[in-house]
Formats: structure tokens, C-alpha cells, sequence
């Protein structure tokens, strides 16, 4: 039951993730990332069976870093979204397929925010905020009510502390807080949970 | 076709097996249809009801399948089988009577049939009804999906075939004529179509005779035709709230430049 | 995880109608995970030239699906140096799927466009394993299916304009998908005529 929430503000996008690593019924590390940077302007947030998500991740981001050496150029974050929804997809049809669900944000084309929700049957879905499992069940009201096209970053973050609230107070599991990333024209950058 | 594609298969098999998923359900010819010789002939029918569980998918749809000119083809079972292995084996049989330079004949359709379906070990779900003339005179073969095969003067299968036998049973006699054996059929899957769930509307039916060409009957008889609307359930224009339109068409407009021709005459001596 | 079919994790439906010298396709906009509601953009209705495909079913394999198709005709287009017409593409997608008969795409598609010769209307729809069924009046798909084979059988009637076409594929699909939970969030509409296609968004409820 981990938390992956993010949030596209018209200046930037907004990715949460929650920061407990369990295995069982233990906590075992406080301070998780479950994020990966796949070049200046996207990042890659993800949940699902340990092992199989960081080996994807990895698979991913280290994947789009050889396309932008081979190539040349920044892949943006539609193909982005694209491939690591194909991957999902072809991966669906082996003996073990990845059971990893992703959030991409990132700024298209250094330009356009921009966030894709893709589950681990290569379902991919174009969303304005958007969260996996069943955190959503918690925030989808919260972000339905507050959320407008032309909120900003600073009052997208005000809006994710309401969401955040909300998963300490009713959220049956302790998940030790939000890693929060932020992504717009400056890059990207950690503004909370990294203390 | 190369062949069929498994790429899916484990795919599904995990999302069966793991994820807990229920496989859907296909289309099937819950179907009556029969076939029965004559004098210098042979007959086959169909009823034209196509269904999805308890869903009539299709109220008029084709089950008589051209495999060659003067072979055809009834199918029950999986529609999509019965259709494609159809198709299959129509074109197979083009090659090899173009090589044999020789009308194509009934057996090695039914031939070619049996061992594509034996190969797939029934789970290509056709049961088909396999009729026609050729040089050697009229013949009538019924196969299963596992790849068996029957011969016989008057047939009937699927899942209306105990309906239909019962009245093929009752009336079939040697040496019918064209006419008898055309009305003996028909009603035979009017017995499927009024007495089977899985059968109904019309009856479609295809005659072979040696010597002609082979004649499709298309809505032979159609006892279940539906009744003119009392009313109509049109809305006024505007009924529907749209939220936005937009309009684009498909051909594409080309910009031609003008060339202007004629305006300055060049000069030329004469 | 209890049983689920695959057709009906995301929900989503789908209907086309013939008129008079015209067709309508329409989809609803939502795509869910079992009863919550993600999305309510989700087109189920692609375009390959002026032929018209509705996809229903399972999410990931409409998006791959109809990737696949927008493959097959652009290979078509450039073989044939012309855009793939309704018969043919409702051929392709015949065996498309019929060649995946032991692994299937999941998927429920309908089919809807003008002949660009003869300006005959055509709509198909076909099972997950490609069976076409040629219809003439009206082809439904997806979750809400039985519901739309009740409203079609009703209110459709033959050779209607454009215009009151419209109007009775719209009520068709409202009045389905507000008796299935698992479609609705929104509706979009096509109508193809020959010289023109309309687009149009529905209001729909919204629960």
C-alpha cells in the first residue's frame, strides 16, 4: 500500500511518493525514494511488487539516457510515455510480466506540463492529477473539489498537504510521509521530505 | 496465413491464471443447419441467428460459406472459426485445383478440412456441413471439430440439429427431387429456428446440381419478419445538450496556384 | 484479486447507426479501474482516413490495438497510394484479430464509414476474435452493449438525416450508459457524411 499522487499545475508538475519501504509487516527503511530521474525535465514515480520496480525503473531510465546519448537528443515526455507504455505492454505478455505501476511527470518539450498515469497492463491515461492504488480512494475527492486547469505550483503543493492530511489521518498504513518533487522551467528539485 | 499467432497466449494464461481474470466469450452459431441429397443433386440450409451467451448478436447473418463455385459450406459452432477456416480452405483449394488444372472436388475439401481441424485438436471450434458437386457427381460430408468425419444422404448439426433430424428422419426418402429436397431442408430448419433457443430467423439454403451451377437461396424463408413500427421514437432536432462541435472534413483541399497563361503574348517573330 | 473479465475492468461503450446517405459512431469518455473512475477523456473512437473505428474493452489493448491499425493502414496507404476503405479495413480487423484466436486482444470493435466510391454507407462489429456482423441499421459494443441492443431496437428507423441521426445515436447511447456503471463521464459523437464529418461532445451526467 504505497502512495504515488501527482499533480499538473499550469507552471509545473507536482510528484509525491510515499517514503515507508515495507516488506511484510515491517517498516524497514524511512527515507525511500520511489522516483527515478530520466533526464532534466521528467521523472518517473512508481509502486508495485519489490524487486520488479526498481528493476524496471532502472530498465527505463537507463534506457532513455541511452537514447538521448545515441541520438543525441532529449526524448519528450509524450514518446517518453509512449515507451515506458509499450514496455509495460510487451512486458503483459511474458511468463513473468513487471507488476509495476507508474506516474510520469515531467514538461513536454521543456514547455507544457505534463503527467501520464500507466498501470501495469500498459493502461495509459493523459491526466491532470492523478494517483495509483488506493491512496486515491482518499485524494481523488479532495483534488475533484480543490483542483482547477490554472492552479499553480505553489497552490498545487497547498493542495497535496490537504491530500497528505488526509492519508496520515484516515490512511489505514503509516507511510512515513511524501517524498515531493517538483518539475517546471528550473528543472527538478525535491521541496519536501528529503529532511 | 503463416499460421496462427500465440503471442498473447501467455500473456492471457498469466492473466487468467495469476491476475484472476475470466476469459470472454466469443460469438457462436448456437445454430441449426442441414444438408440433404437428391436425385442428381445436393441441398444445404442454415438458420440465420448468431448469439453471444443469451445475446442475439446478429438476427440475419450468413452461415453458408462458398468453397469453391459448386462447393459450399455450412457452419455451427465458434462463428469466427467456422468463418475463417472457411476462408482458409476456399483459398488452399483455389491453388491446388489450379495446379491440378481440375475442378476442385468435395473430398479434398473436406480433406484439407479435417486435417487443419484434427491438427488444432477441436479448440478451432467449427462443425461444419460440407456439400457440393464435382466431376464424380454430388456428395454430402459432415465434420466435427476434433477432425471426424461422417457421409451420408441428409444431415443436420448444431445446436438445433436434434429438431432438424427429427423431421429429416420423418420424411427423407431416396431419390427426392430438387424441389422436395429444397422444401425437405427448409423445413428442417424451421424445426431448429421454432423449436432451439439457439437457432432462429431465416432460412437460408444453397442447391448443387451436377451439371449447373450452384444456387444460393439468401432469406429463402423468412417466417420471423419484424412487424412495422406503430410510432416512431424520432427527437426533435436540438433534444441532445452538446457541449461543443467541431467540423473537419476528410478531402483533402488542395491550394492550386494560378498559373496565368496568355495575358503577355510572347513575342514571336513571324 | 477475485475474478474479473477483462472487457469489463475499464468499462466503456460503444454504437454506430446508418442513415440516408450518412453513418454515426459514438463512444462514452470514460475508462475506470473496476469502480473508480480515472479518466473522462478517454476516446474509444480512432480514425484511419474517412473509415471510423470504436474500440471497446480492456484499456491497454484498445491503445495497442489501435496503434497497430494505425500501422497496418499507413502501410496500406502507401502500397495502394490511397487511404483503405470501410469493406477492407472491416477485413483487416477481421483477421487482425482472427490471428490472435489462441491469445486474443481483448477488445470489442465496431467499424463505421462511407465508401469513398460509391458513398455506401457501412458498419460492422465483430467478437474479440475477429467474426464480422455485418449489420444493416445499427452495431453496438462494450459494457453497456445489452443496454445499447435495447435502446438501438426502439428508436432506430432507417433513412434519417444526418441531423435527426444524430439525435437518435445520442439518446441511444445516453439513455445505455445511465443503466451501466461501468460507461458514461461524458459522450462524443461523430456523423460522417460525404462531404464533411461533425464532431460533437455530449453533456452527460456525471455519477
Amino acid at each position: 500500500m504505497e502512495v504515488v499522487l501527482g499533480i499538473r499545475a499550469k507552471d509545473g508538475v507536482i510528484l509525491a511518493t510515499s517514503k515507508a519501504f515495507t516488506r511484510g509487516i515491517s517498516v524497514l527503511k524511512a527515507t525511500d525514494d520511489k522516483t527515478r530521474i530520466l533526464n532534466d525535465y521528467n521523472i518517473l514515480g512508481f509502486t508495485g511488487e519489490g524487486g520488479d520496480t526498481t528493476q524496471f525503473a532502472d530498465y527505463i531510465q537507463a534506457n532513455i539516457q541511452l537514447s538521448t546519448m545515441r541520438e543525441g537528443t532529449e526524448l519528450n515526455s509524450k514518446a517518453i510515455a509512449s515507451y515506458v507504455r509499450y514496455e509495460l505492454a510487451k512486458s503483459l505478455r511474458t511468463r513473468k510480466p513487471f507488476q509495476v505501476n507508474v506516474m510520469l511527470a515531467g514538461l513536454d518539450k521543456r514547455e507544457e506540463p505534463f503527467l501520464s498515469l500507466i498501470d501495469y497492463l500498459g493502461t495509459r491515461v493523459d491526466l491532470p492529477y492523478a494517483a495509483h492504488g488506493y491512496a486515491a480512494f482518499y485524494t481523488m475527492s479532495l483534488l475533484d473539489r480543490h483542483y482547477t486547469p490554472d492552479i499553480s505550483v505553489e497552490d498545487g503543493l497547498k493542495l497535496l498537504d490537504m491530500c497528505e492530511k488526509e492519508l496520515v489521518k484516515r490512511f489505514p498504513m503509516e507511510f512515513k510521509g511524501l517524498l515531493v518533487k517538483v518539475v517546471d522551467k528550473k528543472g527538478i528539485r525535491v521541496v519536501k521530505g528529503n529532511e | 496465413m503463416v499460421g496462427l499467432s500465440f503471442d498473447n497466449y501467455q500473456r492471457n494464461q498469466y492473466l487468467v491464471n495469476q491476475a484472476g481474470f475470466k476469459a470472454p466469450k466469443a460469438t457462436s452459431t448456437g445454430t441449426t443447419i442441414v444438408g440433404c441429397q437428391f436425385k442428381g443433386g445436393v441441398v444445404i440450409a442454415a438458420d440465420t441467428r448468431a448469439t453471444t451467451g443469451p445475446i442475439v448478436a446478429d438476427k440475419n447473418c450468413e452461415k453458408l460459406h462458398r468453397i469453391a463455385p459448386k462447393i459450399w459450406c455450412a457452419g455451427a459452432g465458434t462463428a469466427a472459426d467456422t468463418e475463417m477456416v472457411t476462408q482458409l480452405i476456399q483459398s488452399n483449394l483455389e491453388l491446388h485445383s489450379m495446379y491440378m488444372n481440375r475442378e476442385p472436388r468435395v473430398i479434398s475439401a473436406m480433406q484439407m478440412l479435417k486435417q487443419h481441424l484434427f491438427k488444432y485438436q477441436g479448440y478451432v471450434g467449427a462443425y461444419l456441413i460440407v456439400a457440393g458437386v464435382d466431376p464424380t457427381g454430388p456428395h454430402l460430408f459432415s465434420i466435427q471439430a476434433h477432425g471426424s468425419t461422417d457421409i451420408g444422404y441428409y444431415m443436420s448439426l448444431g445446436s438445433g440439429s436434434l429438431a432438424a433430424i427429427a423431421v429429416l428422419e420423418r420424411d427423407w426418402k431416396e431419390d427426392l427431387s430438387r424441389e422436395e429436397a429444397m422444401k425437405l431442408c427448409a423445413t428442417a430448419i424451421q424445426a431448429g429456428i421454432f423449436n432451439d433457443l439457439g437457432s432462429g430467423s431465416n432460412v437460408d439454403l444453397c442447391v448443387m446440381e451436377t451439371g449447373k451451377d450452384a444456387q444460393l437461396y439468401r432469406n429463402y424463408l423468412t417466417p420471423n419478419v419484424r412487424e412495422q413500427k406503430q410510432k416512431n421514437y424520432r427527437f426533435a432536432r436540438g433534444t441532445t445538450a452538446v457541449l461543443s462541435k467541431s467540423v473537419f472534413d476528410l478531402v483533402d483541399v488542395i491550394k492550386e496556384e494560378e498559373i496565368v497563361v496568355g495575358t503577355d503574348a510572347m513575342d514571336v517573330d513571324l | 484479486m477475485s475474478q474479473q473479465d477483462p472487457s469489463t475492468i475499464n468499462g466503456g461503450s460503444a454504437v454506430a447507426m446508418v442513415g440516408k446517405d450518412c453513418v454515426a459512431i459514438a463512444s462514452d469518455l470514460r475508462l475506470g479501474q473496476q469502480s473508480m473512475g480515472v479518466s473522462n477523456d478517454f476516446e474509444k473512437i480512432f480514425h484511419y482516413g474517412h473509415v471510423f473505428l470504436g474500440l471497446t474493452g480492456l484499456g491497454t489493448d484498445v491503445l495497442t490495438v489501435s496503434e497497430n491499425f494505425r500501422m497496418k493502414t499507413n502501410l496500406y496507404k502507401m502500397a495502394e497510394q490511397r487511404e483503405i476503405e470501410p469493406e477492407s479495413f472491416a477485413n483487416l480487423v477481421s483477421t487482425s484479430l482472427y490471428e490472435k484466436r489462441f491469445g486474443p486482444w481483448f477488445v470489442g470493435p465496431i467499424v463505421a464509414g462511407l465508401n469513398s466510391i460509391s458513398s455506401k454507407p457501412f458498419v460492422c462489429g465483430f467478437d474479440y476474435i475477429g467474426c464480422i456482423d455485418y449489420a444493416k441499421d445499427f452495431i453496438v459494443a462494450g459494457t453497456a452493449s445489452e443496454q445499447l441492443f435495447g435502446m438501438c431496437e426502439s428508436l432506430y428507423e432507417p433513412n434519417l438525416e444526418p441531423d435527426d441521426l444524430f439525435e437518435t445515436i445520442s439518446q441511444a447511447l445516453l439513455n445505455a450508459v445511465d443503466r451501466d456503471a461501468l460507461s458514461g463521464w461524458g459522450a462524443v459523437v461523430y456523423v460522417i457524411t460525404k462531404d464533411k464529418v461533425v464532431k460533437r461532445y455530449l453533456k452527460t451526467r456525471q455519477d
